[in-house]
């Protein structure tokens, strides 16, 4: 049988690199188990759910200068005048995709990934009402600071909730208003390529990779004990 | 005489020096706002939470300081019981001051006091643990002490 051109699969493109997607979707699972087990008490988990989410972050922030191409800020986080043009495009239908996060996407990562921090922050501080749980940094400040870091850390969990949602109806924007389907993406790590597009691979070192993996870790787990050596 | 004025005079003196220490004295026991109850129990409970994170970071710390957990041990057992008492009726959101205490602290009452007399008992257990210096057991009845104000707090707290 001759070999059918019009079989082939369309070309694909790499955009996600593995640690970007698996610290998408490990966060997508810690965070939600984090708000079941903060909500039953169950604090020896929710604190080790905690401190995987701030192994998570440290590692996203050195990812996000050793990273793959599309997971570094210098690549995504654009000046307002551009994230505002971008907008404007989308909103009078002259929309182009980019390869890697739009101007708009690059400023809710930063504001995402800042709230998680802030939110992780003032958990390592936190003291509940009977002073019985708290973080392993609750030792370093007095119970009404505490007190005040877990409401912080109450607060953005809900702010965080709302960004979320945001993020989930955007990306079903794409979807559906603008026949763009972001969500395999992030589990493939693939998208379809243009035709006459060269395609270029995403420069994510493994060894890096595991690099920032022992770093984040080896934080977390420093953290977690308090700062006491 | 000038001795006997002088007595007199020092006399009404100390009245007039007693009287209005005595209306204080007397004030809380006849009616006391709902404000100043509310924020006398939060203050209480504050002191109380306080003390128990000192407890806390003792435990947590590779040597425990005795007397200071002693001292926080017998804050705790000496506020407990006086919280029983600042939960008058009235004295809810509908007072119209900002509180967690849920409405049904008095719609249950049966079973908000017998929440109470378990934590009075379980400080008072609390506070004898800790003077005797053990410190396996003081963990243990911290705990216990903590679940005592959890088990209240999840039934007759708001933001729990």
């Amino acid at each position: 049988m001759p070999f059918d051109e019009r079989a082939a699969p369309p070309p694909r493109a790499p955009i996600w690199d593995a640690p970007v997607r698996l610290f998408h979707w490990l966060l997508v699972a810690l965070l939600a188990f984090s708000w079941w087990s903060g909500k039953h008490h169950d604090m020896d988990w929710h604190r080790r759910s905690g401190y995987t989410i701030l192994a998570l972050v440290i590692f996203r922030i050195y990812w996000g200068f050793f990273g793959g191409r599309t997971a570094r800020f210098a690549q995504f986080v654009r000046g307002p005048r551009a994230a505002f043009a971008y907008a404007r495009a989308l909103a009078s239908g002259r929309y182009v995709a980019t390869p890697g996060h739009n101007p708009v996407g690059g400023w809710s990562v930063i504001v995402m990934l800042g709230s998680l921090a802030i939110m992780v922050g003032a958990g390592l501080f936190s003291v509940d009402v009977d002073g019985l749980e708290s973080g392993p940094l609750a030792d370093y400040v007095s119970f009404d600071q505490g007190r005040a870091a877990a409401a912080i850390h109450h607060l953005m969990f809900n702010l965080l909730l709302g960004l979320a949602a945001l993020h989930v109806l955007a990306v079903l924007f794409y979807l559906v208003r603008l026949r763009r389907n972001l969500i395999t993406p992030m589990i493939h790590g693939r998208r379809r390529a243009h035709e006459d597009e060269t395609v270029e691979d995403l420069g994510a070192s493994g060894w890096k990779a595991v690099l920032g993996m022992v770093i984040a870790g080896v934080c977390a787990y420093a953290i977690s004990r308090g700062l006491h050596f | 005489m000038v001795a006997s004025r002088v007595f007199k005079i020092l006399h009404r003196a100390m009245l007039a020096a007693l009287f209005p220490a005595l209306a204080l004295a007397a004030a809380p026991a006849a009616a006391q706002s709902p404000q100043v109850t509310i924020a006398a129990r939060q203050a209480n409970f504050k002191k109380m939470g306080a003390a128990m994170k000192v407890l806390k970071a003792q435990l947590d710390s590779g040597a425990p300081a005795k007397e200071v957990m002693a001292n926080a041990a017998r804050a705790i057992a000496l506020t407990a019981p006086q919280q029983a008492k600042l939960f008058p009726a009235g004295t809810g959101a509908s007072a119209g001051v900002k509180t967690d205490a849920l409405p049904n602290i008095w719609t249950d009452r049966a079973n908000f006091d017998a929440l109470m007399v378990r934590l009075v008992g379980e400080t008072g257990k609390l506070q004898a643990v800790a003077s005797s210096g053990d410190v396996a057991a003081l963990a243990a009845q911290t705990k216990a002490t903590g679940a005592a104000c959890a088990a209240c707090h999840r039934q007759f707290r708001a933001d729990n």
